[in-house]
């Protein structure tokens, strides 16, 4: 038996192994557990002890600082002295996201061309070359050669034939609606009588405001000439705050959108959609005699969004307006985050499956895959999107 | 199929499935309100090819994004370089090295006060009772547990953390984030520096995350900026019976034919935080099982998490009041609204008149 005894683990034959039956698993070395669970069911049963640590946890429970309360003096200064320490990282911090929004002035000058071009070819001002449409299809979807060619000459026949029976589409119309419909917080906000105006609609751009002025961006809606309003551009614009609150300077966590500001929409007669007029039927509780009278209120419109609620200085604002303000500031970050810059995967779709996580998870419909852990998207610049993150300065967006 | 119910709409779908002017407008109903990618197959010839362009021009704007993150990289660098005095001193005073000035200690919040008030009223009523220092007599140095405390309130953290791991924790001094130099491939370092202990002689223990920061060629719309693709640790220099990690075992075996018992000691894996710095490692080709997958995403979390919240604002999970944010964060539900129809006329009704209007 010695010799068996304490082999090691290298030294055992797999053969031995076969022919034995494991009967029991120990710890071996210190066995702290055991000491640790006897000390316990000591102090459980010393009244004095339990006394005290029920005072402990009482003072401990139902607030964050409740462990703090329970340092000692000289501990809490010096945490104190931390948390001043804390602050100024937190005006760095304003600093370090001036100079991000500063890059991303930069790079939106870089990105204009490619987006111009963009607007170019989706309005029919320009005609790409067959080099600049060259696109690989999927290769899951590559089908054998002959496949293809049969493939192509149906396509082809049936492409004639609508050809023929439309007139040759210019550009690529309906673009910007098309993203539209396919974003669903976009397309909350559509209803039937926006889309013929929104088929005028032909390039959203984003502004930066300029070094110095206090932090925004601007949406500017391009539209080309209808009969629907004469303005050529519609604005919206997002007012950020860029600093710590100084009453409350751990809540900063980069610039956060606080107020937005829209424009006028010069309406031409009787074509304003964000207005309808009813009849209402009136009694005269005298008389007897009945009027019609004729009113006017507001009708829902995508293009009230360019009349939002303003936010008042100290003001307080409804709980309706609050959360139709919260639900504004998340559609013009989303339109400058994601809309404007991929506009065109968002045209195809593809963007979508991506965007498919958690904000919009409504009660009643069938789940989604979800993919991992995903973490809601927060509303401030920069985004903490859970995988991946589009927006500096959280370079990498694991969370 | 038993049940009216199922059996009558059998019989409306039949009959709706044989009318062909039904049939017609289902389909187009249902054209109407998917817009799915499959409608794009359904543009003209024309119009598709443009679609194309775009997307090209979305490649490049793709490359041109990638290296706006590079910058924002190097931003990182510039101004980790300003916090980190900030940051060493937040070492010095909580390792006790350093006495924080009455000036640096000045903090005035609501609670300050209340607690001010509260002790005084201590002091009023503990004349008689002097009540007992807690055991420690002796005058605490630094903040003590300071890291420890951390990873114990951040349940990310705590997940981690088994109980042997604690007294190796205690010694843990400070976290740093470094960042990859300009040219090199972007990653980002972890590191954890120890006072001396009698666990392990190491001073810092390492953990480096690698990201890829450009689009995949096969794949250039899926780039969202950086992301942590592949992790390494670091060798810890145990001292002996100190490796936490691994844990022997004693076990009984009897021999099935001869019936004779053998104890053998095995060395197994032990759960701790310290396989923090053994992370499986990413096969260049291969896949990883699930499991493995899982684990490795995270610890990429986690490595994200010290990196931009832990490290940068640990006081304040210190404290607690970093925890707050990010549940109340987390409980945020962005229901949608249920929109009330103004179609509503308000408050008058039909039948009165009212002169005044």
């Amino acid at each position: 038996m010695a010799d068996i005894d304490n082999k090691d683990q290298a030294e055992l034959d797999m053969a031995d192994m076969e022919d034995v039956e494991e009967v029991e698993d120990e710890e071996a070395g210190e066995d702290v557990n055991s000491k640790a669970r006897q000390l316990t069911a000591q102090m459980m049963q010393n009244p004095q002890i339990l006394a005290a640590l029920q005072e402990r946890l009482d003072g401990l429970v139902g607030s964050p600082s409740g462990y703090m309360e329970s340092l000692p003096k000289v501990v809490k200064r010096r945490v104190n002295a931390l948390k001043n320490l804390q602050v100024k990282c937190a005006q760095i911090e304003a600093k370090f996201y001036e100079e991000v929004h500063e890059l991303e002035r930069k790079y939106a000058a870089l990105y204009q061309p490619l987006f111009d071009k963009r607007s170019d070819i989706v309005k029919a001002a320009y005609e790409p070359t067959d080099e600049e449409c060259e696109w690989k299809a999927d290769e899951e979807e590559e089908l054998t050669v002959s496949k293809q060619e049969e493939m192509k000459e149906k396509a082809k026949v049936e492409e004639e034939k609508k050809d023929e029976e439309k007139e040759d589409p210019k550009g690529i119309p309906e673009f910007w609606l098309t993203v539209f419909k396919n974003v669903d917080l976009l397309s909350d906000m559509l209803q039937e009588h926006d889309e013929p105006i929104l088929k005028h609609l032909q390039d959203i751009k984003v502004k930066f405001s300029d070094p110095g002025q206090p932090m925004s961006f601007t949406l500017e809606f391009y539209f080309e000439t209808n009969d629907f309003f004469t303005n050529q551009v519609l604005t919206k614009t997002y007012k950020m705050r860029s600093e710590p609150d100084e009453s409350d300077p751990f809540s900063f966590d980069g610039p956060e959108i606080m107020g937005c500001t829209g424009c006028q929409i010069d309406w031409t007669k009787g074509k304003n959609v964000t207005l309808k007029t009813i009849k209402k039927k009136q009694k005269h509780k005298g008389r007897g005699t009945v009027r019609t009278v004729t009113k006017t209120v507001p009708n829902d419109s995508f293009f009230n969004f360019f009349s939002p609620p303003e936010v008042h200085e100290g003001g307080e604002l409804d709980e309706d307006s609050e959360a139709v303000l919260a639900a504004d500031f998340e559609i013009g970050h989303f339109l400058r985050e994601r809309i404007v810059p991929r506009a065109v995967l968002y045209f195809t779709g593809e963007a979508i499956e991506d965007d498919d996580d958690d904000d919009y998870d409504e009660e009643g419909e069938e789940a989604d895959d979800e993919e991992g852990e995903e973490e809601a998207d927060e509303e401030n610049d920069p985004e903490y999107d859970p995988k991946k993150d589009a927006n500096p300065p959280a370079e990498c967006k694991q969370q | 199929m038993e049940g009216d119910h199922s059996e009558t709409r059998g019989k409306v779908g039949d009959q709706v499935m044989q009318n062909p002017q039904a049939l017609a407008a289902l389909q187009d109903r249902l054209d109407s309100v998917s817009h799915t990618p499959s409608t794009i197959e359904s543009l003209p010839k024309s119009v598709k090819r443009r679609v194309n362009a775009l997307k090209h021009l979305q490649v490049r704007c793709a490359h041109i994004e990638a290296k706006f993150y590079e910058e924002v990289h190097e931003l990182e660098r510039k101004y980790a370089a300003l916090y980190q005095p900030l940051f060493d001193k937040r070492r010095d005073v909580l390792s006790g090295a350093v006495e924080p000035t009455d000036e640096e200690c000045d903090w005035h919040s609501d609670r300050e006060e209340e607690e001010e008030l509260a002790e005084e009223l201590k002091k009023k009523a503990a004349v008689e009772e002097k009540k007992e220092e807690p055991v420690v007599e002796e005058d605490p140095k630094g903040i003590p547990e300071f890291w420890l405390t951390i990873f114990r309130s951040v349940d990310m953290l705590s997940d981690l953390l088994l109980e042997h791991d604690e007294p190796i924790l205690k010694h843990l001094q400070d976290i740093k984030v470094k960042f990859s130099e300009p040219g090199q491939p972007m990653s980002f370092t972890l590191e954890f520096h120890f006072e001396p202990n009698n666990f392990f002689k190491n001073t810092v223990l390492t953990k480096v995350y690698k990201m890829k920061s450009e689009p995949d060629p096969a794949e250039p719309f899926s780039f969202e900026g950086p992301e942590i693709v592949d992790c390494e640790g670091c060798d810890i220099d145990w001292n002996k019976g100190k490796d936490v990690t691994v844990k022997t075992i004693k076990k009984k075996q009897k021999h099935k034919g001869r019936g004779t018992v053998r104890t053998i000691i095995k060395q197994v894996p032990n759960d701790s935080f310290f396989n923090f710095f053994n992370p499986i490692k990413v096969s260049s080709d291969g896949e990883l099982d699930e499991d493995s997958e899982f684990t490795l995403a995270t610890d990429f979390e986690i490595g994200h998490f010290f990196r931009e919240r832990i490290v940068p604002r640990a006081v304040l999970y210190f404290t607690g009041e970093a925890l707050e944010d990010d549940e109340s964060f987390e409980e945020e539900d962005l229901e949608e609204g249920e929109e009330e129809d103004h179609e509503d006329d308000g408050d008058e009704e039909e039948g009165d008149f009212d002169p005044k209007a």
